[in-house]
């Protein structure tokens, strides 16, 4: 069965349109209390020793702004209230907007700005020049508005190791490492005092306790695991999901070390029946993927054929003379991801490979699962390639044969087999109004308000 | 398909913000106000043509020319009318690059086309099949546009929702200051600035844009009134901050100041039923006076706090309330202030009545020569997608609805009575394309 973009779109705005009720007037006041899987050791947004996860970007979006938003495709301005490219797109100018100031109360300088992307982006060339950041590259970067905008490329005050200050709708009152985040409006907000005087995430609970906080009316704002969307039932709160902004993949550590070793790549591939695993394990949430990127971002995701193919995977099994057991790894905290491990481990076996399932250490390949980085398409193309060693697709023009190609090219080097692009579930309380999903599938509370549940 | 995407250009001399007018955006506000002033449907004729040829031009260099067979699947928004205008261009370009059509089991190739899309563009999709070898792909992508629309049903009296002006900024409020059967000059309030335009031609022209200074950062929900004076100026009201204009000598000028004055519900100049701009057209209504209201605006909120000036009765407060509205009576004036608990405060002076009813939190008073001459336009509340209007009488004190909802392409994010009293100035924020949109509503009578 094929889905297709337009539906992920259709749903996405009818979502937002959904989620933005103003047709009663913002109210101010009360904290939201929110819970999450996640729990990132970090508020740095550029801190990579801590892996991208939508909690993450949500934190950091509560925290930071970028210089730019990117929405539909398009720059918003954000912390820049306007930019130029320059020398075909290597030179990038961004001027900042006047008055804006951190939460420590010193203002947003260029030379703040350009010392914070530098930090997130060591190999930009990036200077203050006024009232402006500029951006240099080594080649054209037509995808540079869209990639500042990324949640990494927050513009950070840093003060010593862990000290971060931001400028976004909210402050930080108490950090309690990986547990619980409590955060209170900032009055001076550049954008407007937000309508919730703060906001509380507690992190690190398992999708069960998330449930039951909402259920019990100790949250107001949870996820939902995708496998456990099906079950949710209405009584409990308002369910809602993004588009498919996750790639869960079987990633192999290395390049395919020769031709009979791709034939084996290729015939695992082809071997995984996506298709009742979408039925059973993750009871129809989300869609089998055949290519790296949805369609609702490529716009011909579908043409990569995720239909399992048996024989096919059997003939370039049997072209290999021996293959050698391969080691599966998996986070061994996500229960799915065990089933998961073990379903592709039978599948492998009815095409005579052999995989042995690793919860730790070090694996021949790894179920991963990847937040796509933007709705821009080579962005999101580029983040995979850096989170599975995949070789970056240069993007050379702008046409969607290139990308087309780009993307081929990387499914023909047998380094990723993807499985499933799945969405975000979250789930609200009645009172929790005008808060909206990104297409990052990052929350946006900028503007939410809690009023008389209905 | 992607393209880097520049605003303004920055250096120094004509730095432009990226929300100032562009061209696109004059445009699009004639395009709004022809299409929507005169009643039409707006029609987004595509031309497809160029990747109808771009594509066939593909498919063809794969197969050569031929016989083949086309599938054509429409897994995009396009609409079926278009789908199929897709479907025929792609046909006769094929065929002018020498491609006959046959049944698949007689062709010599078969295209299976997908009509998809991204964030930006359509992409069509073709998988070209030639005999057992592998299929070969081949696609082109055409930006998007939008659309919108609007319904309407029968009731006694018809809410009209006439159009004045859109816009991709913030509009808080417009007032109409000269009109000859439609209105001929107005004035915008922005987020930042008040424009005037005047009508000439048919189109728009900006006379000038005058901007709101202010040293504190706008509340999220930033609110703001435009109200006519006696004296012949216009006052905008915005959070902590009065701006007063004159309108009628050139060049327009403003003076902004710091202001904790209350705002205006009911002006002083509509209980003498006249307009303070001559030609802004006025009043039809009669019946008892409406007599004046203000009431102190919470200066870093979106509410009033509660405190009226003068009194109602017996009440210098009420609950702190986003918008109120009147409804004259023949010995007193029954208010109704839409408050920030989510309920309907109605105060006669004596009492102070917490209603039940479901309305949203934008209300306003108007009065008319229809029904019983006094009506109260109220948004929805609800879970709604779009939002609406509808006008209510009061009888007693339940509302009676009198006219039909009227549909907004998006919330409505302001809602006031106009100086002459008998319409309002409705603001909503169209969900499809993130443009303000601000319409006159006017009631007419058995209609």
């Amino acid at each position: 069965m094929k889905l297709f973009a337009c539906h992920w779109l259709a749903a996405s705005s009818l979502l937002l349109s959904l989620l933005a009720r103003a047709e009663t007037r913002p109210q101010y006041g009360g904290t939201l209390r929110a819970t999450m899987h996640a729990a990132p050791e970090t508020l740095d947004p550029a801190d990579n020793r801590v892996p991208d996860s939508f909690a993450r970007r949500s934190v950091t979006s509560l925290l930071f702004d970028t210089l730019v938003t990117w929405n539909m495709g398009h720059a918003q301005p954000g912390l820049a209230d306007s930019w130029q490219a320059s020398k075909g797109n290597q030179r990038w100018q961004f001027r900042l907007r006047h008055g804006v100031k951190f939460h420590d109360g010193t203002p947003l300088t260029s030379e703040v700005a350009a010392a914070s992307l530098r930090f997130a982006n060591p190999a930009w060339s990036v200077r203050a020049d006024g009232d402006s950041v500029i951006v240099d590259c080594d080649e054209p970067n037509p995808e540079m508005l869209a990639e500042v905008a990324l949640s990494r490329n927050a513009i950070v005050k840093r003060d010593g190791e862990e000290k971060v200050s931001g400028t976004g709708p909210f402050h930080i009152v108490d950090w309690q490492l990986g547990k619980k985040l409590t955060l209170a409006a900032e009055e001076e907000c550049w954008r407007g005092r937000p309508f919730l005087d703060g906001v509380e995430i507690e992190m690190g609970r398992t999708f069960r306790d998330e449930a039951t906080a909402l259920e019990t009316g100790r949250a107001d704002l949870v996820e939902i695991a995708p496998e456990q969307a099906h079950h949710f039932s209405p009584a409990r709160g308002r369910l809602v999901s993004s588009a498919p902004a996750e790639l869960m993949a079987i990633a192999f550590a290395r390049d395919a070390s020769s031709p009979d070793e791709k034939l084996l790549r290729e015939a695992l591939g082809l071997s995984v029946d996506r298709g009742s695993i979408h039925s059973v394990l993750l009871q129809g949430a989300g869609q089998p993927a055949g290519g790296l990127l949805p369609t609702w971002i490529s716009g011909f995701g579908f043409v990569f054929s995720s239909q399992a193919d048996l024989k096919k995977a059997r003939q370039l099994r049997d072209q290999v003379h021996t293959a050698r057991a391969w080691t599966i790894g998996y986070d061994a905290s996500d229960p799915l991801a065990r089933l998961l491990v073990e379903r592709i481990a039978l599948n492998a076996k009815d095409a005579a490979l052999s995989l042995v399932p690793k919860a730790v250490g070090a694996s021949d390949l790894r179920l991963m699962r990847i937040p796509l980085a933007s709705s821009d398409p080579w962005i999101a193309l580029g983040g995979l390639a850096a989170q599975t060693g995949l070789s970056k697709a240069k993007n050379n023009g702008t046409s969607v044969d290139e990308l087309f190609t780009a993307e081929q090219a990387a499914l023909a080097s047998q380094r990723v087999a993807p499985l499933f692009h799945l969405p975000i579930f979250y789930a609200a309380s009645a009172s929790l109004r005008d808060w909206a999903l990104r297409m990052d599938g990052s929350l946006d509370l900028a503007n939410a308000w809690l009023g008389a549940a209905k | 398909m992607r393209k880097a995407i520049y605003n303004s250009a920055i250096p120094k001399a004509n730095l432009k913000s990226v929300k100032q007018s562009s061209c696109r955006a004059s445009r699009f506000r004639f395009a709004f106000w022809l299409g929507l002033v005169l009643s039409t449907t707006a029609a987004f004729a595509a031309d497809w043509s160029a990747a109808e040829q771009q594509l066939a031009k593909k498919i063809v260099a794969v197969t050569g020319p031929g016989t083949l067979s086309l599938t054509v699947e429409n897994h995009s928004s396009l609409g079926r009318r278009d789908s199929d205008l897709v479907q025929n261009g792609l046909r006769s370009a094929l065929e002018q690059s020498g491609i006959h059509f046959a049944k698949s089991d007689q062709a010599a190739a078969s295209v299976a086309l997908t009509l998809s899309e991204n964030e930006n563009s359509y992409v069509w999709v073709a998988e070209i099949h030639q005999g057992a070898g592998e299929s070969a792909i081949a696609m082109v992508s055409v930006p998007r546009s939008g659309r919108s629309g609007a319904a309407s049903e029968s009731m006694p009296i018809t809410l009209r929702k006439i159009p004045l002006w859109a816009q991709d900024g913030r509009i808080l409020d417009v007032a109409v200051l000269e009109e000859n059967g439609t209105p001929s000059r107005i004035a915008v309030l922005g987020g930042e600035d008040v424009s005037v335009y005047h009508l000439q031609n048919g189109k728009w022209q900006i006379e000038q844009t005058l901007q709101t200074g202010h040293t504190r950062p706008w509340p999220l929900d930033v609110r703001g009134r435009l109200v006519p004076t006696m004296d012949h100026t216009l006052s905008a009201y915005l959070p902590g901050v009065i701006c007063r204009m004159t309108v009628t000598a050139v060049p327009l000028t403003m003076t902004c100041h710091g202001s904790d004055d209350p705002w205006p519900i009911v002006s002083g100049t509509m209980t003498m039923n006249s307009s303070v701009f001559p030609s802004a057209g006025s009043s039809t209504a009669t019946g008892p006076a409406v007599p004046a209201l203000a009431g102190f605006f919470a200066s870093t909120r979106n509410y009033f706090t509660g405190v009226l000036s003068p009194a109602v009765g017996k009440f210098s407060t009420v609950p702190k309330f986003y918008t109120a509205a009147f409804v004259p009576r023949e010995t007193y004036t029954l208010w109704l202030f839409a408050s920030a608990d989510g309920k309907v405060h109605m105060v006669d002076g004596m009492n102070d009545q917490r209603s039940s009813f479901e309305w949203g939190s934008d209300i306003a008073g108007v009065r008319t020569a229809c029904g019983a001459g006094s009506q109260v336009l109220a948004t929805t509340s609800g879970d709604q997608a779009q939002d609406s209007i509808r006008a209510y009488e009061f009888p007693d004190r339940d509302p009676v609805a009198v006219s039909a909802a009227v549909d907004f392409p998006g919330p409505v994010s302001a809602l006031w009575t106009e100086a002459r009293g008998d319409s309002a100035i409705a603001i909503a924020r169209n969900r499809d394309t993130g443009s303000y949109e601000a319409f006159r509503l006017s009631l007419a009578c058995g209609q």
